[in-house]
Order: structure tokens, then C-alpha cells, then sequence
């Protein structure tokens, strides 16, 4: 395709996207990545956050918007694969259990000595629980 | 000899036990079906994973990583015994069981974690009572990161000198088997073995990567994902192996109960005739000593 690049989002259990956008946006641990066609060879670690895309399926073009957990993005000038654990659209969140985790990874967090594995493992937990509460609209 | 009545006995005990086999065996089919379809989802991230994989290892030259660098020598190692939680599926969970077993005589000293139901029972049966277990059947992935975590973490922290995982392999449909994989320390001929099959694209004929922030976080990231990869894809090979094991298992049993049927229904049948001779015999000799003409 012309003006769009083949873009697949994959987790371990399933094929989450597989098709062509125009725009794919990614939180990498260095912030926002912007991805657009003919882009030069790229590989980044994201945080987990919110990964938006512009799609076009035969002319007609569609948003994205998923909470992804921690993964990672490899583009290159014609696609772009998004690696990640998990990947939430609006419908898939549950709004209770997403609060759930957030107040349990807060307090788990509270014992962990700052700057430790499980730290940061909680810290994850933490930033994925409001990426969907964000999704959602409800933070 | 034993009685019409005794052989009618064992004859409808048998159909029943073949009717469970049966039932069981048709189970397994349907889902080893299941099973392989989830390990078909899992092969894009695979593939993703490995073609990562093989950007890393173009860049990187050394790794200043925990999981690419020799464990505490003086700890045991780290065995990860994979096995299904529920039997009726021939040798396969003893198989796995003495390969991990074989594996731990030569060491010196074996640090077990079990996933799966059998294999925790065969480790408290060694007299390991308390050790880190996690059943087979629960979410898979989410049970993979939670050993990943785990073992990696004792790793780092120098409890245990390295990371084997034994698990059942489905070589066919027909037979499994057991196989001993070292994990961690990480070689980097392992990496580039798993980054090397089904990448279309050699990273060479790529050019220059550009990474974010740097390759070596991007590997550092990578690694403990990879790990956590490598344990779940055991763990659906493992579910795949399993039925595929219990559906050979239940063949077998069903063909053997078909086997049994046949020869005690021929042997009920002479004695319902043997019986019926012998009546027939007293009831002519009764009439003869009678004198009935």
C-alpha cells in the first residue's frame, strides 16, 4: 500500500491487529513514538500505556486505541510490530478490576524497596491498571 | 471355571470401563485440537520476538546483562520440572519426572521449582516438601511470568547457579519426549538459534538500527521476556503433549477392553453350553434310569 505501512499487534496468546495504518503512536520509555510510513529501522522498549494508530482498511481510515502492558515496538520503512503482554481495547476493560489492580499494585509497591526488580514490576502493574482507567475515561 | 453369572459380571464391568475410555480419548482429541491452536496463536509473538532478537545480537556486541553472565557457582541448580497436572496418560508424567531426576544426580546440589500437578507430588515424594509450585492448568501466561519472575530473581540473587527447565516435547502425535534445556545463563548461540529460524529478513540486510533508548536496555528488557516466553511455550507444549499422550493411553485401554470382551464372552459362551450339556445329559440320564421309553 501506498500511504500506509502493515502493522501488527501481537501478544503471546493472540494476534491482537494485522493490517495497514497510516500513524501508529507508542509510549516508549523515552515517551511518545510516533510512527509513520518509510521510517528508518527502530526498535524500542514501551512502558505501558495508551498505543493509539490511525488505520485504513480499502480507503476507508479508523482509530486505535489500546492499553498495552510493557513491550516493545520494531518499525521499519514498510511495517511495524508491537510486541507486548497484553493489549486492552475499551470494550475489554473492566473498569473494577482495573481499579482492583491499580489499589493492590499501590500497596504491594509500598513494600518493595525503591529502585528493586519488584519495584519496577509493580510500578508496570501500576501504569498498565491506569492505562485503562485513561481508555475508559474514568481518570 | 468361573460361572455364567461371574464372566456376565466382568464382561458388563469392562464395557463400562471401556465407555469411560472411550469418552476420555475423545476428550483428549478434541483437546489437543485446542491445544495446538494456542500454540499456532503464539508462534507470531515468536516470530516477532525472535526477529528482535536478531536486531539485538547484530548491535550488540557484549552484554552487561545478570541473565548472559555465569551464576554463583557454589549454588544449586535451578530446575524447572514441567509436568501435567492430571495422569491417565500412559508414562508421560513419569518420563518427565525421571528426566528431571537423571538431570539432578549430576549435580550437586537441585533447587526445584514444579509446574504442574504430578510433578509437585514426584518433588515432595523426594522429601522436598516445601518449594516454589504452580499448577499447569491455570492461566498459562500469567503462570509463566510468575515462574519467570521467580527464577529470575533467585537467579540474580545467587540462589541458584542456573536455569534448566524440563519439559515434554510433542515430537509427533504419537510420541513425546522428555528434553533438558538449559535457559539461563543465557548463551548467545542459543539467542541467535532462536532469532535465526523463520526470520525472512537477515538483520544484516538491514542497515543501521536506531534503538530507544539503547540497544543494551532494549536486550536487558528482552531477556527476562524472552525467558518468560520460552516457559510458556513449554507450558502449551506440554498441554499438547499431554493429550496427545492421553489419547495414545486411551486407544490403547479401549483396544484392550475390546481385546478382553471378545476373548470373555467366548469363554462365557462355552460355559452357558456347558452348562446347558450337562443339564441335558442329567435329564436323559434321569429318564433312562427311569426306564421312560
Amino acid at each position: 500500500m501506498a500511504d500506509g505501512i502493515a502493522f501488527k499487534l501481537v501478544t503471546p496468546a493472540r494476534v491482537v491487529f494485522d493490517g495497514d495504518a497510516t500513524l501508529v503512536i507508542a509510549v516508549t520509555t523515552e515517551g511518545e513514538e510516533g510512527i509513520l510510513p518509510k521510517h528508518a529501522p527502530f526498535l524500542a522498549a514501551l512502558k505501558p500505556g495508551i498505543l493509539r494508530a490511525n488505520l485504513v482498511k480499502n480507503g476507508a481510515s479508523s482509530r486505535l486505541e489500546l492499553a498495552t502492558s510493557e513491550g516493545f515496538m520494531q518499525a521499519l520503512p514498510d511495517r511495524v510490530t508491537v510486541l507486548v503482554d497484553e493489549a486492552l481495547a475499551f470494550d475489554d476493560v473492566v473498569v473494577a478490576e482495573a481499579r482492583e489492580r491499580l489499589a493492590a499494585a499501590t500497596e504491594r509497591q509500598k513494600g518493595a524497596a525503591g529502585g528493586s526488580d519488584a519495584y519496577a514490576r509493580e510500578q508496570a502493574a501500576i501504569d498498565f491498571a491506569s492505562a485503562q482507567l485513561r481508555l475508559t475515561g474514568h481518570r | 471355571m468361573p460361572s455364567v453369572r461371574d464372566l456376565r459380571d466382568r464382561i458388563r464391568s469392562l464395557k463400562n470401563t471401556q465407555q469411560i475410555t472411550k469418552a476420555m480419548k475423545q476428550v483428549a482429541a478434541a483437546k489437543i485440537r485446542r491445544a495446538e491452536e494456542a500454540r499456532k496463536r503464539a508462534r507470531p509473538y515468536a516470530d516477532a520476538l525472535a526477529e528482535m532478537l536478531a536486531d539485538l545480537m547484530a548491535a550488540v556486541s557484549s552484554v552487561d546483562h545478570p541473565f548472559m553472565k555465569p551464576g554463583n557457582e557454589s549454588a544449586p541448580a535451578g530446575i524447572v520440572l514441567m509436568s501435567a497436572d492430571k495422569g491417565l496418560a500412559g508414562a508421560f508424567n513419569s518420563n518427565v519426572i525421571h528426566a528431571g531426576e537423571t538431570f539432578a544426580r549430576g549435580r550437586s546440589g537441585v533447587r526445584y521449582y514444579t509446574v504442574g500437578v504430578k510433578a509437585r507430588n514426584a518433588v515432595r515424594r523426594m522429601g522436598v516438601s516445601e518449594h516454589p509450585t504452580w499448577p499447569l492448568g491455570a492461566s498459562k501466561i500469567v503462570t509463566a511470568r510468575e515462574v519467570a519472575n521467580r527464577v529470575a530473581e533467585d537467579f540474580v540473587h545467587g540462589t541458584i547457579s542456573e536455569i534448566v527447565v524440563v519439559s515434554q516435547k510433542l515430537v509427533s502425535m504419537m510420541s513425546q519426549r522428555p528434553e533438558t534445556r538449559k535457559l539461563v545463563p543465557v548463551l548467545a548461540e542459543d539467542l541467535k538459534a532462536f532469532a535465526g529460524t523463520d526470520t525472512d529478513q537477515p538483520a544484516a540486510a538491514r542497515g543501521a538500527v536506531e534503538f530507544s533508548p539503547s540497544p543494551e536496555f532494549v536486550l536487558s528488557r528482552l531477556l527476562p521476556k524472552y525467558l518468560e516466553f520460552t516457559l510458556y511455550s513449554a507450558m502449551l507444549e506440554t498441554d499438547a503433549a499431554f493429550f496427545a499422550a492421553q489419547l495414545v493411553a486411551m486407544t490403547n485401554a479401549t483396544d484392550n477392553a475390546s481385546k478382553l470382551i471378545d476373548e470373555l464372552t467366548i469363554a462365557m459362551n462355552n460355559a452357558r453350553q456347558a452348562a446347558i450339556t450337562k443339564e441335558l445329559l442329567e435329564i436323559v440320564g434321569g429318564a433312562e434310569a427311569l426306564g421312560v421309553e
